[in-house]
């Protein structure tokens, strides 16, 4: 489908467990140096799994500006925010500095915000007060809703409920910045940050703004979500081994791992962003998102096929895969299946590894590592794939640092119920 | 209007509100002024600050779907989406033999709902007396032992999107959106750009939302976003008028089907009405408050006419984001004028949320299926309880009795907490 506006990247901020600049990621990547330890936020030695990747000593304030009043402001608004929308404002920040933009220098009416999120569990902290008034009258163990009426709900901050809307990452980045374009946040969990970014490329193609910023912010390490998350989440049991334990399409895999993290990229159209001699660092050259219903990768492999046709390319065109590789024993059966039909002996890297499962966060901040990869010359290797998987028959790159051969990479995601994305990139 | 590209129509919906299990019956009610708010049922919330609220009633999934107990760890959301949807599908009929690929969802959709009653005593019980925080081991023992498996993994918020794609068979493109009060009306508009790029030629669009639950009441109260007129229930939410207080939740669902228009007629479908206009943009202002210009507001009521390619007096109705708040009210009002001009005085405008409550997330697309209605049957509804004029809402409200009029053209404004704006336009379709 032929279209003369053109969507390119041109700038990347990000906040990770390996790093929260360029070098420093790089320098993991290269390296094959896990983020993944033991949780160090709270006591988990009652959880079966008892490690993540922690992105440790994030201050958000620490990152703020007092000299620029917008970030002053925002400073004062950081109480209103969980840690999740935090990660998601200071990765805003990395990105719009390294995309050389500068509030005030830009239409903010053809400026948007596409952002992944999903569900940002309470903090039960918050709440201890409110818990206690509810239960001191309790009958039989029940909640006392009289109580917590009465006497809990005025224990409750004010403000309480804005701390974990997902769409107020969107919001406080979009107040920050003034963009006023338009604002979506994206709520399909893994895959959440690649449909964002399909989403503001299709916006870019229509017309109706030049630029957006596109991320993604997950923190699932905290007191609810761990215990909520440990009831049904495939998860790895290496507690004893935090590096070796998320194994995408190894044979010895034996679930995955959280990890915590945002990142943002900056998109433009190209006339735009070569207008003001913008940094031009990758196209973003097809998109498509579809429904797996048999989960056994078909639905993949459809988004795949239209991302390829979109971007005008064949899987011979692809230096490498950078896949979902959630180290679960099904999931990667079935993504390893997809991909031998869509793409064949293409060279697949994984890097949840390196990372845990970034949830919404995962899309882009994984997209991200192959741009390092592009802008570097060479593909990291995936860790801890040490024994093939007679399930999963893909190339996968493992070992050392393998040349960049070629001009695209492809980025895919799904989720366990089967919404699959696939996102093709030029390098530029 | 756009000629030279794919033009969108509605040729199926569905409907789960506080005033009725079906597009018809809230239809119904609208027109005749009446009210689903009542003290709130589903949990005991007589020592609220606000006690009442508008529930849907009686509601059984099983009425819609014979295998409905396949779904009984869901949210409430995703069962309210899951009847909506299968209305709206039989609603679209003979859609049996279109291509699934082609066929996606769109959902402007709520979180579920927190296992209050098995947290709550997790949280007591793991925070000995005087500690300011829980014990972590305690808590997670008691987690363990309590919550629901499957109870939890239905709180995500892709899984209404995702029971619905794989129960009806949608393979498209798969979204999920969660821009507070504007994201059902969003689903609709990026559903309907989909389409016209050809990336879909139908889509499942809407949403499904109740937060009328501990949390959810206890938070906007917190926020004192919402009416506390316990003596009254039925009269508290009097958008635009002088002694409103706050908005009053409601809960429910919608979902259109949203087709190509070549594609509706190659299979004989009927067609309701055609998608025109879709408008979106950020306050970029503040997280609860809109500015008091209405900047927003107004590019995106301007931006859905451009797209819709009409005039200002080419809107015979406006349906509006109306929720009752003395904020919202007034910079709606605001943004009317400035975008109507003098026209904004002749041109009717009503809030569905006076008798059905703000749906939230579900409130844009139940709002926009009310404002299909007014195109086929030409009867405007009301906004009930409008007794006292505030000199700065000074508009035609349709003050608390239905009117006829003929109508070809709707705005339907939905302006979400975060300061997200999204304005449409549906059209009687020609």
């Amino acid at each position: 489908m032929a279209n003369s506006r053109r969507t390119v990247i041109t700038g990347c901020g990000a906040l990770t467990p390996i790093g929260n600049d360029a070098a420093s990621i790089w320098d993991s990547l290269s390296a094959g140096k896990s983020g993944v330890q033991t949780i160090s936020a709270f006591d988990v030695s009652r959880l079966p799994c008892r490690v993540a990747g922690e992105i440790r000593d994030f201050v958000a304030r620490k990152h703020l500006d007092n000299k620029n009043e917008h970030e002053k402001s925002m400073g004062k608004s950081l109480k209103l925010m969980a840690r999740t929308i935090q990660l998601g404002l200071i990765a805003a920040k990395f990105a719009m500095k390294d995309a050389g933009l500068e509030r005030g220098k830009y239409d903010s009416t053809r400026f948007g915000i596409v952002f992944g999120a999903s569900l940002i569990s309470i903090e039960v902290n918050d709440i201890v007060d409110a818990s206690r008034a509810a239960m001191e009258n309790s009958d039989g163990g029940k909640v006392d809703m009289v109580g917590w009426g009465a006497k809990g709900i005025e224990t409750i901050e004010p403000t309480w409920m804005l701390k974990f809307l997902p769409n107020m990452a969107a919001c406080h980045i979009s107040v920050l910045y003034d963009l006023q374009g338009p604002s979506n946040s994206i709520t399909e969990d893994d895959v959440a940050s690649l449909n964002a970014l399909g989403e503001a490329h299709r916006h870019i193609g229509r017309g109706q703004a030049d630029a957006f910023l596109v991320g993604g912010a997950d923190n699932k390490i905290s007191h609810l979500s761990l215990a909520r998350h440990t009831l049904f989440l495939p998860f790895s049991k290496r507690n004893d081994d935090p590096a070796g334990a998320c194994r995408p399409f190894d044979r010895d895999r034996d679930g995955t791992v959280l990890g915590e993290g945002a990142t943002v990229l900056v998109v433009e159209e190209l006339e735009h962003a070569k207008k003001r001699g913008a940094n031009i660092v990758a196209e973003v050259v097809g998109f498509a998102s579809a429904f797996d219903a048999k989960r056994d990768g078909s639905g993949l492999v459809r988004a795949i096929r239209a991302a390829l046709k979109e971007a005008g390319i064949g899987p011979e065109d692809l230096d490498h895969v950078n896949a979902h590789g959630l180290g679960a024993k099904a999931q990667d059966a079935w993504e390893a299946s997809a991909l031998q039909a869509a793409v064949g002996n293409v060279p697949v890297l994984a890097t949840k590894g390196y990372t845990g499962n970034l949830g919404p966060a995962a899309g882009v901040t994984e997209l991200g590592f192959s741009l390092l990869a592009m802008r570097n010359g060479v593909l990291p290797p995936t860790i801890n794939h040490q024994a093939t998987d007679p399930d999963c028959r893909l190339v996968v790159h493992a070992k050392g640092l393998r040349p960049i051969t070629k001009a695209y990479f492809l980025k895919v995601g799904f989720t366990g119920m089967g919404q699959s994305a696939a996102v093709v990139v030029k390098k530029c | 209007m756009n000629r030279n590209r794919r033009r969108v129509v509605i040729t199926g919906m569905g409907a789960i509100t506080p005033l009725g299990h079906s597009v018809a019956s809230v239809y119904e009610a609208q027109i005749n002024g009446r009210s689903g708010v009542d003290r709130i049922r589903n949990f005991d919330a007589c020592k609220f600050p606000t006690t009442f609220a508008a529930e849907v009633k009686d509601f059984d999934l099983g009425r819609f779907l014979p295998d409905a107990e396949r779904y009984r760890h869901c949210g409430v959301n995703t069962l309210f989406a899951l009847a909506s949807a299968k209305q709206a599908l039989d609603d679209a009929k003979a859609m049996s033999g279109i291509d699934r690929t082609r066929f996606g969802i769109y959902l402007g959709n709520g979180e579920g709902q927190n296992d209050f009653f098995h947290l709550i005593p997790a949280i007591a019980a793991a925070a000995p007396a005087g500690a300011r925080e829980i014990e972590p081991s305690a808590f997670f023992e008691r987690s363990a032992r309590d919550f629901g498996k499957e109870r939890e993994s239905e709180l995500e918020m892709h899984t209404t999107a995702g029971h619905l794609a794989e129960r009806f068979e949608l393979l498209g493109p798969n979204f999920s959106c969660l821009t507070a009060c504007a994201a059902s009306s969003q689903g609709i508009g990026e559903a309907a750009e989909l389409i016209r790029v050809g990336d879909a030629d139908a889509m499942l669009a809407g949403g499904a939302h109740s937060m009328i639950h501990p949390f959810g009441v206890t938070g906007f109260n917190r926020l004192t976003a919402l009416s506390t007129r316990n003596e009254a229930p039925q009269k508290a939410s009097r958008p635009f008028d002088m002694d409103r207080d706050g908005f009053v939740l409601g809960e429910g669902s919608g979902m259109l089907v949203l087709e190509e228009l070549e594609h509706a007629k190659r299979r004989g479908a009927t067609i309701y009405a055609e998608l025109t206009g879709y408008g979106s943009t950020a306050d970029a202002y503040r997280t609860t408050d809109s500015p008091p210009d209405g900047h927003g507001a107004i590019a995106a009521i301007k931006w859905a006419l451009g797209d819709a390619g009409l005039a200002p007096t080419d809107i015979h109705y406006i349906n509006a984001h109306g929720t009752s708040t003395e904020v919202n009210d007034r910079v709606e009002t605001l943004a009317i004028k400035q975008t109507l001009g003098d026209y904004a005085y002749k041109v009717p405008v009503s809030s569905n949320k006076s008798m059905m409550g703000h749906l939230i997330a579900a409130a844009g697309v139940t709002e926009l299926i009310i404002s299909i209605m007014v195109i086929r049957r030409g009867v405007i509804p009301p906004t009930i309880n409008y007794q006292t004029p505030d000199p700065s809402c000074d508009l035609d409200y349709v003050p608390n009795t239905a009117r006829e009029r003929r109508v070809d053209h709707v705005l339907s404004n939905s302006f979400g907490f975060g300061g997200q704006n999204v304005s449409l336009i549906v059209s009687r379709y020609s």
